[in-house]
Formats: C-alpha cells, structure tokens, sequence
C-alpha cells in the first residue's frame, strides 16, 4: 500500500486533547521519511460532547496525489488501523451525529489492525467487539485509558505509546526512528516520551482474529428516510409521554427509539435496593432522565439510556447504596431492578462482585483539582513503577491496588 | 391596467382614494390577521399607520405589536403562524436586511407568512428612494416574491397572497413589493370589495399536523446533519413548483367572485400582440413606459411592455412565448448585480437564463434605472427604445448594460 | 389545569411541597446527545417537570439545541421549536400573542397554555437581550424567558461569552506566556439587570439545578404570576468548565456557598433571597472563592493574585445596597468606601 489510513476513536473530550496529538504525530512522523499526509475529525462529530465516542483521522502517503484521493471527506470508507483508547468504546459506538450503534472494528480493512490501550485479557475485549467476516490483527498497549478535560492535559505518555506501537505495525510508513525523531521536535516531547515510544514498540502485544470471532450481537441500526417520506416543515413527532411501571405504580418514561446513550458510558451504576432510602434526588438529578421509578419506591437505571456521569452516586446520601463500576465488566444492558426483585442473593453476590472490585471501580474522569493528575501518575508508580525521572508512567498500572 | 371594474361588482364594492400602503391595509382587515407587527423604516411603515388606524378605530382585532427591531418584528410572526396566527409584517431597505435572518428560516420551517416590501435603496448612503435589491435579497430562498403597480393591485395581490401561502400545497412566505413613493405614498381611487366576499375567496388558515400546540406535540427544526439537510431543501424546492398551480387557481378565484383581476397572473402584457420590440420591467416603472410606447405607437413604432408581477416562482414558459414573438427585448432593471454577466441587473439575468433554450431568442439589451428613486423620463424611454431596435435591425444583443438618466 | 374562557389567565401550578411530591411525569426525556453530567439538560428536565404538558418550548440556537434535538432524537414530549440564537424573546412574545389573539377571536380552545423560551449566555445575555428586554415590557402577553448560563458558547467549542467569569480560559481566551489573563471583564448581573430595568415584568428569579425543587417552584410561580417572567440559572458545565461530570450537582452548590451566585426571586419588587444565599445576606461567612475555583481546569492557570482579585469582587458584591442583586450604593456609604482607600 501507498498510502496509510488510521482513525483515532475516542471519548468526545475526554480525549480530544489527546486524540489531536495522535493524529498529528502520525502525520508529522511520517513526514520524517519524505512522506505526505493529514490529519482531520470527524466533522459530525464537533462540537464534541463529554464521553460520548468521537473520531480523528491520520491519512499518510507516497505522493500528494495519493494523498489527494483521501481528502474533503467526513470519514474515510475503510482505515488500515483502527486506534482505541478507551476499552470500554469495544462496546461500540454511536457518535451523536450518526444514527446507530456501529461496530468499533467495522472499518478496519482485511489484515489490518486494532489497536487498543487495555488492562483486560484478549477474551475480554473480543466478549464485546462486534465480530467481522474478515479476520484482523488486536493489538494492545496495557494502559489505563487516559481521560483530562479541554483545558489541563494529562501527561501520562499515552499519545507516544501509540506512536511507538504504530511504528511497530506499520513500519513501511512510520519507523521508529521517524517517530523518536518527531516527538522529540514537538512542543509536548522529550527524552522521556521518547522513551516511552521506544518501550511502547518493544512491548506490544498483539494477536490475531478470526472472522467471525467476537462478540455476535446485530448492533442496531437506523435507515434514512426518503425527502418524501419525511414530514414537512423539518418537524417531527414527540416522545408521548410514559407509563406507570406495573399495576399503576411507579413510572417508566418513553425514550427515544433511535438514540441510546450508552456508548457514551464508561462506568454505570450499581445499585444496591436494600439500602436504598428512596430519597428520590438519584431520580431527579440526573440529566438524562434514566432512571425509572419502580412500584416499591426504589429507581432503576435504565441502562440503554445511562451515560455514566457519576452524579447519581455523588448525591445519593447511601455509603455504597449507587457505586460508580467501569463499564468493562458487564455484559449487557439488562435490568438490576428485575434481578434483584427475581432473587435477591444472587443480586447481592453479583453487585458485591462489581463494587468491590479495586481495577473497575477506580475513577480518573476529568479534573478534580489541581495537581490531580500528577498524583494519579504517581499513586500508580507507587504501585510498582519507576520514579516518573526514569519509568514510563502508567506502564504498570495494571498492579495498581487501592 | 388589467383592472377592469364592472358595474354589478363596483355596486358592492366601496370606492375609496387611498396609498398603496392604505390598499394593502384594507386587506389585511378582510382577511382578518391576527397578528401584525410594526417598526419604522420609510417608505413601508406607512402600511403599519394605517393598520395602527384600524386597530384604534376597531375595524380590526389584531395582537398589534411594536417590536424593537426588524429581526424582532419577523421573529415575533414566524412564531404566531407556527401556532396558526395569519401574520403580517413587511419592511423596507436596510430593515429588510436587518431580518435576513429570520427570512432565511421561514420557507424551510413552511412558514406562510405575508409580508410588504416597501422597496427602498439600500444604506450607504441613506436613502428613502425605490430601488428592487432589498426584496431581491431573498430571490433564492424559498420565499415568493412579486411586484405590484397600483393601489388596486395593492389590495387585490395581498388577498391572493393569504390564499397562496396559506394552501398546504404551498407554505411558503410571500413577500409583495411596492415601490417607494410612487406607490407607498400616492392615493388613488380604489375598490375595497365587502367582507362576505373576501370570506368566499379565501378559506381560514390551518396548519394542521404542522401547527404547534400541545394537542399536536411536535419537535419543530432540530439540529442536522448532513444526513439531512438535501432531502428539506428538495421539500421546498417541491413547494415552490407547486406554487406555479396554485396561483393560477388563486387568479381564476379571485376573478370569479370579485369579477376583476388579470388572465394572466404572471405578467401584464400592453400593447405586445404586434410588437417588434417588447421592454420589461418590474413596478411603477411601468406607468412611464406605457407612456412613452403610446407616444411611440402614435409615430408608428410597434412597441410593447411586459410588466412582470411574479418574480418568484418565475413564470418561464409564458414569459418565453410571450418574448420570442418580438425582434428585440429591452429589460430595464431597477436594481444592481455588480460584476453579474453583462454587468446588467437581475430581471435581465434571469430572462437571458429563462430564454436560453427558446426556438428563438430575440437581441436582449439591457438597463439600469432609477436607482434610489430617481424618476425614469419619456426621454429615457424613447432611447431605450432606440437601442432596442437598433439592436433588432443588427440582430445582435448589445454585450453592455446603459445606465439610464446617470449624470455622465 | 383549570379551564378559562379568558384568554390571559395562567395555569394553576402549586408549589411542590418537598422532593417526595415532584410529579413523576418526565416531559423531557432521554434521547438527546448532551455531555456526561450536563446541568442544563437537568435543567430542561425540572423546567418542564415544572410546567407540565400543557405547554410549548421555544429553544434558542445553542447547546440546548443542538445536542438537545438532532434529527428524529427528540428528547422532548411537550411541543419544541428552535428559535434563533438572539430570539427567545421574540419566540416567546410572537407565540403568546398567537395564541392569546387565536383564543380571543374564538379561533382556538381557549385555555391557559404555558409558553417557554429559553436560551443560553451566549443568546440571552449576548445577542439576545434587546428581545429579552422588549418582551419583558409586553404585561399582556405570559411567557417566561429562562437563561440557562454555562458561561461560555459551549456549543461551538468554548468561546466567552458576556457571562463567562474573570480569568476562565476559554477558546477565545488560552492563557499564554505573554497574557496569563485575556478575558478580564467581569461577567454581566442579568437578573438584577431584568428586574431593576422592567417595572412591569411581575418576577424574576435566579435558580441553580442542584436545588431541585427550589427550581422547579420558581418556574411554576413564573408560569402564574401572569405576564413577561425571567429566569437565570447557573448550570455547571463539565465540557467547557473542564471538571469530572460527576462533580456537576457539587459546583452548583458551591457556586451558591461561596457567594459566586446568589440565589434569590424579585416579586412585584420585593427581594427574597434563598436557602444559603439567604443566610449569607444574614452574615454568616461564605466559603472562599478557590474553593470553587479550583476544583475547574478552567481556572488552573489562575495565580494567588488572580483568586485574590476574583475573591474582591465577589466580595464587593455583597456589599451593594441590595446585596448581590443591583450594584448601587448610597452616596453616604460610596463617600465612606472613599475615605477608607
């Protein structure tokens, strides 16, 4: 191949900061050896919204024409890597300038790649990636997704990791040296980073996917009406109103049909109905209106609907009554309330499995205060890494205990 | 004029000597509007006086509201007619544009809205005179547009007007422009035909599934993407075609129950069966012309005029039959296109377009003409009309634009 | 809801007496593509929880519209249109008045039917305010306008608007090496503004969403006082104020707590003022202003002189004739601030 197409998917702010580094870096490596290239985002996808998936492309090649070919497009058809870096997005996802729930391989040409930072084993990842008739390569940078917000940038190396591990899957367009070179020239770079690369390439993990491997769920779809078929005057139908939940109790509100939130979510809810004291302020101060009232008084989150923000844990007066668990280690949208109502042991076994599980329920979302992340880098240093002068931060994250 | 009042009708009808704006204000109450706003720019506040008149003096009841500025005015509309209001608003000039962008947003959201173009010349320097850019501003955004000439016409237009936006065929905001001063400003005897006809030609306004309201609960202009927004625009692309059918019905209504009104809605045609040369125009420029082409028939010169009422939707076929039959046609624009081809205004442009795949296409010449107001003599005519047949003993169009009664 | 024949009554809509007798009822529900933890889309929630289903949205361009209702991904039950950006006003105003002249003319049922407009900083305190002000003039026509203020253009990627505070760093205003601060204006007093400047508009009232129910009371006292009413609410917003989404219902709070917004209503020109706010007016001490800053990347640039700057003037603040509502003072006090300096 002459030219080189990768998409970056990521969580809308989160990672945007760290998703333009990329992009940029592939495209400026890549120029260390004579090469053409750009770097753009999903057009859609802006104005971004906080956690819900977006995407930037990197497209590299021999000549400008190549190049050229590839350009004045919201997104390419196909990408020869597809680059993750928030596991949880394995899930699939839905932009919120696209209809439906698409697949977070569904680019990635025959042979191509993968690319995901990850703590979890390959079985894991494959429970919840949609498999694909074309079989692929994973491969995996072990990290802790890294999350900031648009104005403080998280500096835990992850953008030249990704550039490392590129230069060991392509190495026809990025070598690394090409990519050792371009960090140390970027206004963010350094030795250190450089190294970080360097690691990165040495330690990737990869192996390969057959077709038809993976999760084989039918991701849901949405198809474009005709003009005639739409109604006129850009008006469209409201949501009619909801129902009570059973036998006149509680409530259910009508959602949406074609837009789910969930791809938004990285970690959900877990709720404990035992000690719930039915304050309420879990139900009214959630801004996605998720939560359903059930006919006891407690309040289910509906889980095709929740985005995971965490404030429903944050105002509910209960120690543990709603924990915050990262979205990696459910299978499925189902109902607790229904499973905890069916048996109740059971439930309690299940919710104390999730919440109590140190990896999942660690929470790096955005800025908290002021010199938060660095303590971040450290507390995972202290956790067996290296003193940040000499190791590469977040490399051993997946010791961390808390 | 293609107004000829009969007998039986002008028993009924009262006769009265108002402005154009006074005309437009008569009708207004017998299609009883619901909600008007005002703000004054010259020259088309003067309708917004007389419908402030009718209001105080009870003749109308209308939420008459003063806005503070022209996008107020045209917003606070676009809003009564999503709820089912019949509205009225207008403007003139730099106020017009001052709204641009609550025009751009009413024919895609089907927003029938009628509105009064007061034509003024657009700032700098400030001016109160005619000039057609203002209403023109619009000419490509889903909003009908047509040019009026008399007081009559006035009155007439602005009834037919509520029964083309308002036909669910159509919803597309109409704007009727009246040149400054020679129309806004002057009186002429008018017939104001009584309410029970008004009511047999024109049906209440109903938005149906499209009004908003809580018994129709509807989400109305949301954001998108580019999934979308090709399929709306082929919606009022749609809209407009179907525009072409329903002033042609609107016409023959009209003409049945008030026994007056034009055969052919599209354009006035004076004095064109036998002509070798046929002028265009738009507006009052029209009274001078036919001034002059009856001198000129008197000295045996076979010429024509063709006053165009619609603008928007245009009436292509009928303006190209009626053309090829002449040896040379002399458009005379009141507006501008700078830098357009030939440098000439808008009508010229558009009737080059619209003749383009015609059998025959006689030599075009085309002018520019009272700007800002500035009157179009006899002299100016009987030299338009020189070109134009110098240009049809040549056969050749003339490649420049005159510029009429310019100090050179 | 009571039914009328006058076209000018207004619903009936009691107080909420306590979280446990909020309506179950959602009017606005999921389905919109707004951030993690996004306080004006709660907003949105309470504001029509409120007003219940006999009403009509008018929304100004902005975030609230443009992830709120991507096409057919309504997240709206009650009757929605779009406005533009400077024209919740005029969207109120002009869909009053169709309805009141529809119903006066027997064209329509006649009924009380609310008629919301809302918009954000940018398209109220912004572009839209000469509108806003006109309708709150108009006494013959109900509506109630609500500025949801996240303090910036949050829609269009960060940019300050005139409500975005001191110092924040935005798109239009990155802290540079050069200019540690580009926005140095303060952030404009829009509800003091509304009420000392429209005689005749009967309420207005500031609320934030980490009160609920104090929220939700006033929009149901805006929506029967009868005429023109103005809401401002504060909405923390984790995208351009850059902190955890989890962290939204806490700043709320601590925007009341340290005095950075108070929260009060203006009754036919009677001051009340609310929960911590109220106890703030009374003497007891405000939390320091860094508490709430700090816990924003937007403000982690800021140096001991910026907070200490920002902190004078939240200070100030409470210190005008009628304590964070109108910045006047009387001469006798203004001489006295003088001799001091």
């Amino acid at each position: 191949m002459a030219a080189f197409t990768a998409e970056i998917v990521y969580r809308g702010i989160f990672q945007k900061n760290l998703a333009a580094r990329i992009v940029r870096g592939i495209v400026l490596s890549a120029r260390k050896s004579g090469r053409w290239g750009i770097a753009f985002g999903r057009y859609g996808d802006s104005p971004q919204r906080n956690g819900i998936p977006a995407k930037d492309f990197a497209i590299v090649a021999d000549t400008k024409e190549e190049l050229e070919q590839n350009m004045a497009r919201y997104e390419p058809k196909h990408v020869d890597v597809t680059i993750c870096v928030d596991d949880t997005l394995a899930k699939g996802v839905e932009s919120w300038a696209w209809y439906g729930l698409q697949p977070l391989n569904r680019l990635i040409v025959p042979g191509g790649t993968l690319l995901i930072t990850s703590l979890q084993p390959y079985g894991d990842i494959l429970r919840d990636i949609h498999r694909k008739d074309t079989p692929f390569t994973m491969a995996l940078i072990r990290a802790r997704a890294s999350f900031s917000g648009l104005w403080v940038y998280k500096e835990d190396h992850t953008e030249v990791r990704i550039l490392g591990a590129l230069a060991k899957i392509v190495p026809a367009f990025l070598s690394l040296d090409a990519v050792c070179q371009a960090v140390s020239e970027m206004e963010w770079g350094s030795d250190l980073k450089v190294a970080s690369a360097r690691k990165a390439y040495d330690r990737l993990e990869s192996r390969e996917i057959e077709a038809g491997e993976g999760n084989p769920e039918t991701p849901y779809s949405f198809e474009l009406p005709r003009w005639w078929e739409m109604r006129e005057g850009v008006s469209i139908p409201a949501i009619p109103l909801g129902k009570p939940k059973e036998g006149g109790k509680g409530y259910v509100p009508e959602r949406n049909p074609y837009f789910k939130k969930f791809s938004t979510r990285t970690m959900r809810p877990v709720i404990d109905f035992d000690t719930c004291v039915k304050c309420n302020l879990c139900w009214i101060s959630c801004p996605d209106s998720c939560f359903d009232v059930m006919p006891d008084g407690t309040f289910d989150a509906n889980m095709e609907s929740c985005c995971g923000c965490g404030v429903c844990e944050a105002v509910c007066p209960v120690e543990k009554c709603i924990t915050m668990v990262n979205e990696s280690v459910f299978d499925d949208n189902a109902s607790q309330w229904d499973a905890w109502r069916q048996d109740k042991d059971a439930y309690r076994t299940w919710m104390i499995d999730k919440i109590s599980n140190t990896q999942a329920t660690v929470r790096s979302h955005g800025f908290r205060f002021r010199g938060q992340y660095e303590e971040e880098l450290k507390s995972e240093l202290d956790a067996g890494g290296q003193a940040i002068t000499a190791g590469i931060p977040g490399e051993n994250a997946q010791h961390k205990t808390v | 004029m293609a107004v000829e009042t009969k007998a039986a009708q002008a028993a009924e009808d009262k006769e009265l000597l108002i402005s154009g704006s006074e005309a437009v204000a008569e009708a207004l109450t017998l299609a009883d509007i619901d909600v008007v706003t005002a703000y004054p720019i010259r020259p088309y506040d003067t309708v917004m006086q007389a419908i402030a008149k009718k209001i105080s003096g009870g003749q109308l009841q209308a939420e008459y509201i003063v806005a503070e500025g022209e996008h107020s005015q045209f917003e606070i509309v676009k809003h009564a007619s999503m709820v089912n209001a019949r509205v009225f608003c207008g403007s003139s000039g730099v106020g017009w544009a001052y709204a641009m962008e609550c025009l751009v947003v009413t024919p895609s959201l089907r927003v029938p809205m009628v509105a009064l173009v007061g034509n003024r010349a657009l700032d700098d320097p400030g001016a109160f005179g005619v000039e057609h850019n203002d209403a023109l501003f619009v000419r490509d955004l889903g909003w009908m547009l047509c040019w009026i000439d008399t007081s009559q016409e006035a009155l007439d237009t602005t009834l037919i007007a509520y029964r083309v936006a308002e036909d669910r065929r159509v919803f597309l905001p109409l704007a009727i422009s009246a040149d400054g001063a020679f129309l806004t400003h002057s009186q002429a005897i008018t017939m104001v035909p009584p309410k029970e006809k008004v009511d047999r030609f024109l049906p209440r306004y109903d938005r149906g599934d499209l009004q908003l309201h809580p018994d129709n609960p509807i989400t109305v202009a949301p954001q998108v993407n580019e999934d979308w927004v090709i399929e709306i625009r082929r919606q009022t692309n749609e809209a407009m075609k179907r525009a072409t059918t329903v002033i042609e019905e609107a016409y023959t209504d009209f003409r049945r129950v008030f026994g007056r009104g034009p055969e052919n809605p599209w354009f006035e045609e004076y004095m064109t069966e036998d002509a070798d040369v046929i002028l265009i125009g738009m507006g009052t420029i029209s009274l001078p012309l036919k001034v002059a082409i009856r001198e000129m028939r008197a000295k045996g010169k076979k010429v024509g005029l063709v006053r165009l009422r619609w603008f928007r939707p245009f009436p292509t076929d009928r303006l190209v039959a009626a053309l090829s039959k002449a040896h040379a046609i002399g458009v005379i624009d009141r507006d501008y296109s700078f830098g357009s081809p030939f440098g000439s205004g808008v009508v010229a442009n558009e009737v080059r377009a619209a003749m383009y795949n015609a059998a025959t296409r006689p030599p075009l010449v085309s002018f520019t003409g009272g700007l800002g107001g500035r009157e179009v003599t006899l002299e100016d005519v009987h030299k338009v009309t020189e070109m134009c047949f110098a240009a049809a003993a040549s056969g050749k169009s003339d490649v420049q634009t005159h510029w009429l009664g310019v100090r050179e | 809801m009571a039914e009328t024949t006058f076209p000018n009554a207004t619903q009936v809509l009691e107080p909420f007496r306590g979280i446990k007798r909020v309506t179950m009822e959602e009017y606005f529900t999921s389905g919109h593509r707004t951030c993690q933890g996004c306080e004006s889309a709660l907003v949105m929630k309470l504001m029509v929880k409120a007003a219940g289903p006999r009403t009509i949205v008018l929304g100004s361009t902005g975030c609230m519209y443009v992830a709120n209702t991507t096409y057919y991904t309504t997240p709206w039950v009650v009757p929605w249109m779009h406005t533009q950006l400077g024209s919740s006003g005029s969207a109120a105003l002009g869909t009053a008045a169709g309805l009141k002249s529809l119903m006066r003319k027997g064209k329509m049922k006649a009924e009380p039917i609310n008629v919301i407009a809302f918009c954000g900083d940018g398209g109220g305190a912004d572009m839209g305010i000469g509108a806003i002000s006109a309708t709150l003039t108009h006494k013959e026509y109900n509506s109630l306008i609500l500025l949801y203020d996240n303090e910036s253009y949050a829609n269009t990627d960060i940019q300050l608007s005139g409500m975005t505070p001191y110092g924040a760093h935005t798109t239009f205003s990155p802290p540079g090496k050069a200019k540690r601060i580009i926005h140095t204006r303060w952030k404009k007093n829009m509800a003091g503004m509304m009420a000392a400047g429209h005689p005749e508009c009967r309420y207005v009232a500031t609320v934030c969403a980490s009160f609920a129910v104090d929220m939700m009371n006033k929009v149901r006292r805006a929506l029967t006082i009868g005429g023109p009413t103005f809401i401002h609410s504060l909405d923390p917003c984790p995208k351009g104020w850059d902190y955890d989404p989890m962290l939204s219902h806490e700043l709320g709070e601590l925007a009341i707590e340290t005095g950075v917004f108070p929260l009060y209503e203006v009754e036919d020109g009677q001051v009340k003022y609310y929960g911590k706010t109220k106890s703030i007016v009374e003497g007891r001490p405000r939390k320091p202003v860094r508490e709430y800053l700090l816990k924003q990347g937007r403000f982690a640039h800021f140096t001991e002189e910026d907070l200490a700057y920002f902190q004078a003037k939240v200070d100030e603040m409470w210190q005008w004739e009628i304590p964070a509502v109108v910045p006047f003072r009387r001469l006798d006090r203004a001489k006295a601030a003088l001799e001091v300096k």
